[in-house]
């Protein structure tokens, strides 16, 4: 098969030549379609600018980027920010829904940024929204909702037009352990389902347990990959693992912020 | 180094907020341009003949400048509150450094301090060189170039200026650096969105909307049928009906957007989101809206109507006479005119008698009224029968006009001759200070050919009521008068009358310059004569007073107004943009393109800017109209239709310097958004 996303010795420095920031030194992996990745790293291990050279937010210094083989390089102006909303949906950890809009026009947003009649987004949206369980919300303003509320209709957003690769930064970072556990349960769900591939970056141990894969990146390089062994393999003992190699990381969770 | 970071900062606003320093720029030369009034050419050419009304004019300086004083204070106060809102993050950072709260205090003031005086050091020549241009123009434009020009720079107009100007501009910088420095660190650094604002059902709303299209239909029907225009309560009642109208109006609107939001073009990118955020401002901000939409509609009804009455003053200049010479007759002054070769000037002189009757001693009740008051009283009742009634049971002494004079003047303008048999008369009444009203019904009794007596004698009074001005002087004015054929007037006067020699300019004198500078030219020579005479510059400087004075003063108001409320407008709109960064930048985030977002701030501004102007439109035609009802004499008033067309274009040309502004704004916005564009760095 196919992978959906290669991505090929990127490298990504900050700063001028004295002093720089190695953010992303050399990275290569690839995603397969359907694949639920997980990357960890202490803070300032470049997760971010990784995941934002993927969204096209920013331009990697060197190395490629290839989605259904095609390069991202190669994109320019109106197809760039198509493939931005409809290749890829983008998950974040403050959720950034648009608080003057209600919920319903903050998961149409992206249809109608993308001039696709709302017709056509009908069906789909009440099937989000089912699964979500956010049919109640739809009306509402964000601040009359709950954090995991948000961030099930941010989901929403992210998978209206049906994207091929999900990118999540810290989707967890700002929720309660319940909701957390509610929302990764939705997205693993979405995973299966609808055979569209996440990518999430995490450093909350649990949340990563979900993952059937997880890089673990430091100064700009992947150091460990774990698999999880499915079946055989119950998501508590890859917890176990995860924690493992979060500790050999050193210091434990504790410096991962 | 807190020197140094004043200097940086204080250049850096300049640089970073052109609307900012423009509309510092702005203040300091509205405050010159109207203090330097008295010293243009007009109004010193003016002062010499019409001394008192200009002296009148020039005490309402004060209260001008008193005004535009309150209106730039709003100017300057929203320029630099939007100046400091994006900077808040900053101010935050230099608190959390460990700052004093006082010492960020001083460093607001000393910034501020900066770009005043670098404004007022560029704005007072700007200032002066705008007055002299206007000085030059205005006297061009009224035809006094012969008159030296006279340099506007006044020393005094400078002081004042920039007096006013640091007294706004004090008192606005310690209204918001105190608010500034008082804030609490955490709600400087972080963008904190205004909370949402509870909402109505909807059909409080609606009913919002409907009562404040009443109010202004009340309003305005008030204005425009002239009950506002009789009694200072009604006026008041007006003036509250459409500012309550129109607040009323501003505060349903917000139910219109919700309505495009549902309905509307979906299908058009960011629909719902443009939508959404135009409705936010008409929520949080529908008063400073609803206070925009009346100073542009202040604007627009002080210019259109300015420019109109200008426009008629110019046009209604018609007159016949140039010239009366009194105290003397015909020929006396045709010869001393030819020994002053001043003859050939003059295309026609004539004589114009008016004596009273003195055929008895009783000339108190010369003449028998009773007939007409008689016919008047079976009329219907009006207010102008009464007047008329009131007028009329005065004129038992008229004063007497000959046919012939009579005749020349008609002649001399162009009109039909009078005819009168004897034992018959026509009514003169001048009609400048009557009311048309009054002389159709007057007219209505004399074709009834009404007889009446002079002094016992039975006289009919036949023909249209008559009013051709008698000599140049317009103050000089019959109010009620007959005229008789030549022999009946020696008859009843017994020979003793005034003579009054009028005189017309010829065609050629007048022709090469205006006739105000052909006219003061020969009175120079006049004087030299020892006739003594009266000139139509008098009248003309009144005409020309009020021509100046109406449309220096309701121009300048409307320039004021509309770049008072074109910033607000602009400001607010930056401000809210500013605000809601973070939106954009999620849009950015979730596949927008530059343009696409360009686009959608762009169509906000145009609602932003559209509504209340389209609002201030629609009811300036109605305020234009409502002025004219108020301030326009009767005759001036059956030239409507024109001068509402003469208001039109004028407002319609106020737009274009709105588009001028929407422009503006808009590039300012794209140029913020631009900057979205670079991902910012998450911490
Ligand atoms: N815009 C930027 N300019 C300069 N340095 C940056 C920028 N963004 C990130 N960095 C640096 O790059 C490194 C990686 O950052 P980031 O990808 O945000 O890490 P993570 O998300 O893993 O915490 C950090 O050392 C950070 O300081
Ligand atoms: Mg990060």
């Amino acid at each position: 098969m196919e992978p959906i996303l290669k991505i090929e010795s990127l490298k990504k420095y900050y700063g001028k030549t004295k002093g720089r920031t190695k953010a992303l030194n050399g990275i290569t992996f690839q995603v397969m379609p359907g694949e639920f990745l997980g990357i960890m790293g202490s803070s300032g291990s470049g997760k971010s600018t990784l995941l934002n050279c993927i969204a096209a937010v920013i331009r990697p210094d060197s190395g490629s980027i290839l989605i259904k083989g095609k390069s991202l390089s190669s994109l320019k102006g109106a197809a760039l920010s198509d493939y931005r909303g409809k290749e890829i949906g983008y998950l974040f950890q403050n959720f950034e829904l648009l608080d003057n809009l209600t919920g319903l026009e903050n998961i149409l947003l992206p249809m109608s940024l993308h001039k696709i009649p709302e017709k056509e987004g009908k069906k789909r949206l009440n099937q989000l929204a089912s699964y979500l369980e956010i049919q109640e919300v739809l009306h509402k303003f964000p601040a009359q909702m709950s954090g995991g509320q948000r961030q099930r209709v941010a989901a929403a957003r992210a998978l209206i037009l049906h994207p091929g690769i999900i990118l999540a930064d810290e989707p967890t970072g700002a929720l309660d352990s319940k909701n957390a556990k509610a929302l990764m349960e939705k997205l693993l769900g979405l995973n299966q389902e609808e055979h569209a591939a996440v990518l999430m970056v995490t450093h909350d141990s649990n949340a990563a347990s979900y993952c059937k894969r997880i890089l673990f990146i430091q100064d700009g390089v992947i150091f460990h990959e774990l698999r999880r062994n499915i079946p055989e393999e119950s998501r508590q003992d890859f917890y176990e693992r995860i924690l493992k190699v979060m500790a050999q990381l050193g210091g434990g969770s504790a410096n991962v912020l | 180094m807190f020197f140094k970071l004043i200097l940086r900062n204080s250049k850096r606003s300049r640089k970073e907020n052109g609307l900012f320093f423009s509309s510092l720029l702005v203040a300091v030369m509205a405050f010159y341009v109207i203090l330097s009034l008295p010293r243009q050419d007009v109004m010193v050419f003016l002062s010499q003949m019409e001394s008192d009304a200009v002296e009148k004019l020039l005490t309402l300086i004060p209260a001008f400048y008193g005004m535009t004083l309150f209106l730039l204070f709003f100017l300057i106060y929203y320029a630099s509150r939007f100046q400091l809102e994006r900077r808040r993050h900053e101010f935050g950072v230099y608190l959390m450094l460990g700052m004093r709260r006082s010492r960020l205090f001083v460093l607001l003031l000393a910034e501020d301090f900066g770009s005043s005086i670098l404004s007022l050091a560029l704005g007072l020549p700007f200032a002066v060189l705008l007055s002299e241009l206007i000085s030059l123009i205005t006297a061009r434009l009224v035809g006094i170039g012969i008159i030296e020009h006279q340099f506007s720079f006044s020393f005094r107009a400078m002081l004042w200026t920039a007096a006013g100007f640091f007294l706004v501009k004090c008192t606005a910088s310690l209204l918001l650096s105190g608010n500034i420095s008082r804030q609490e660190i955490g709600s400087l650094l972080t963008e904190i969105p205004e909370g949402a604002k509870r909402q109505m059902p909807s059909c409080v709303y609606v009913v919002s909307l409907l009562a404040g299209m009443l109010c202004l239909t009340a309003a305005y029907a008030m204005a425009i049928h002239g009950e506002s225009w009789t009694h200072i309560r009604f006026m008041g009642l007006t003036v509250v009906l459409g500012l309550l109208g129109t607040f009323f109006v501003f505060w349903g609107l917000r139910l219109l957007m919700g309505f495009f939001i549902r309905k509307g073009n979906h299908d058009r990118r960011l629909h719902t989101f443009d939508f959404r955020q135009i409705q936010e401002t008409l929520i949080r901000r529908f008063g400073t809206l609803a206070l925009c939409s009346l100073l542009i509609l202040a604007a627009l009804c002080c210019f259109g109507a300015g420019t109109a009455v200008f426009r008629y003053y110019e046009n209604a200049a018609s007159h016949v006479l140039d010239y009366t010479f009194t105290d003397t007759n015909a020929s006396d002054v045709r010869r001393t005119l030819a020994a002053y070769r001043l003859d050939t000037m003059f295309q026609d002189l004539f004589e114009m008698k008016t004596g009273r009757v003195r055929t008895t001693e009783d000339t108190e009740h010369a003449f028998d009224t009773e007939p007409l008051l008689a016919a008047l009283r079976s009329m219907d009742s009006s207010r102008d029968r009464d007047v008329l009634l009131n007028n009329l049971s005065y004129a038992s002494s008229p004063y007497l006009i000959p046919l012939s004079c009579y005749n020349r003047l008609l002649a001399a303008a162009g009109q039909s001759e009078l005819v009168l048999h004897p034992g018959e008369a026509a009514v003169y009444m001048n009609q400048e200070d009557t009311a048309q009203g009054r002389v159709q019904l007057l007219n209505r009794i004399l074709e009834t050919e009404p007889l009446t007596s002079l002094d016992g004698d039975a006289l009919r009074l036949t023909g249209k009521v008559q009013g051709a001005d008698l000599v140049t002087d317009r103050s000089i004015t019959l109010s009620f008068a007959l005229i008789l054929p030549d022999e009946d007037f020696v008859y009843y006067t017994q020979g003793e009358y005034d003579i009054f020699v009028n005189g017309i300019l010829n065609n050629h004198t007048t022709k090469h310059t205006s006739l105000l500078s052909a006219i003061s030219e020969i009175n120079e020579k006049l004087d030299e004569t020892g006739l003594s005479y009266e000139s139509y510059l008098q009248n003309m400087g009144r005409q020309l007073f009020f021509q100046t004075a109406s449309s220096y003063l309701t121009i300048y108001l409307a320039v004021i107004f509309l770049i008072i409320a074109n910033t607000v407008i602009g400001v607010q709109f930056l401000m809210s943009q500013q605000k809601t960064l973070r939106r954009y930048r999620t849009l950015v985030r979730i596949g927008a393109e530059y343009e696409v977002l360009c686009k959608s701030a762009r169509r906000q501004i145009h609602w932003y800017f559209g509504i209340p102007t389209v609002f201030a439109v629609f009811g300036s035609l109605f305020g234009v109209r409502a002025l004219f009802t108020g301030i326009l004499t009767s005759a001036a008033r059956s030239h409507l239709s024109e001068m509402m067309i003469v208001s039109a274009a004028m407002i319609s040309a106020l737009c274009m310097v709105e588009y001028l502004y929407i422009t503006a704004v808009k590039r300012s916005s794209d140029r913020c958004l631009l900057g979205l564009m670079i991902p910012k760095r998450e911490e």
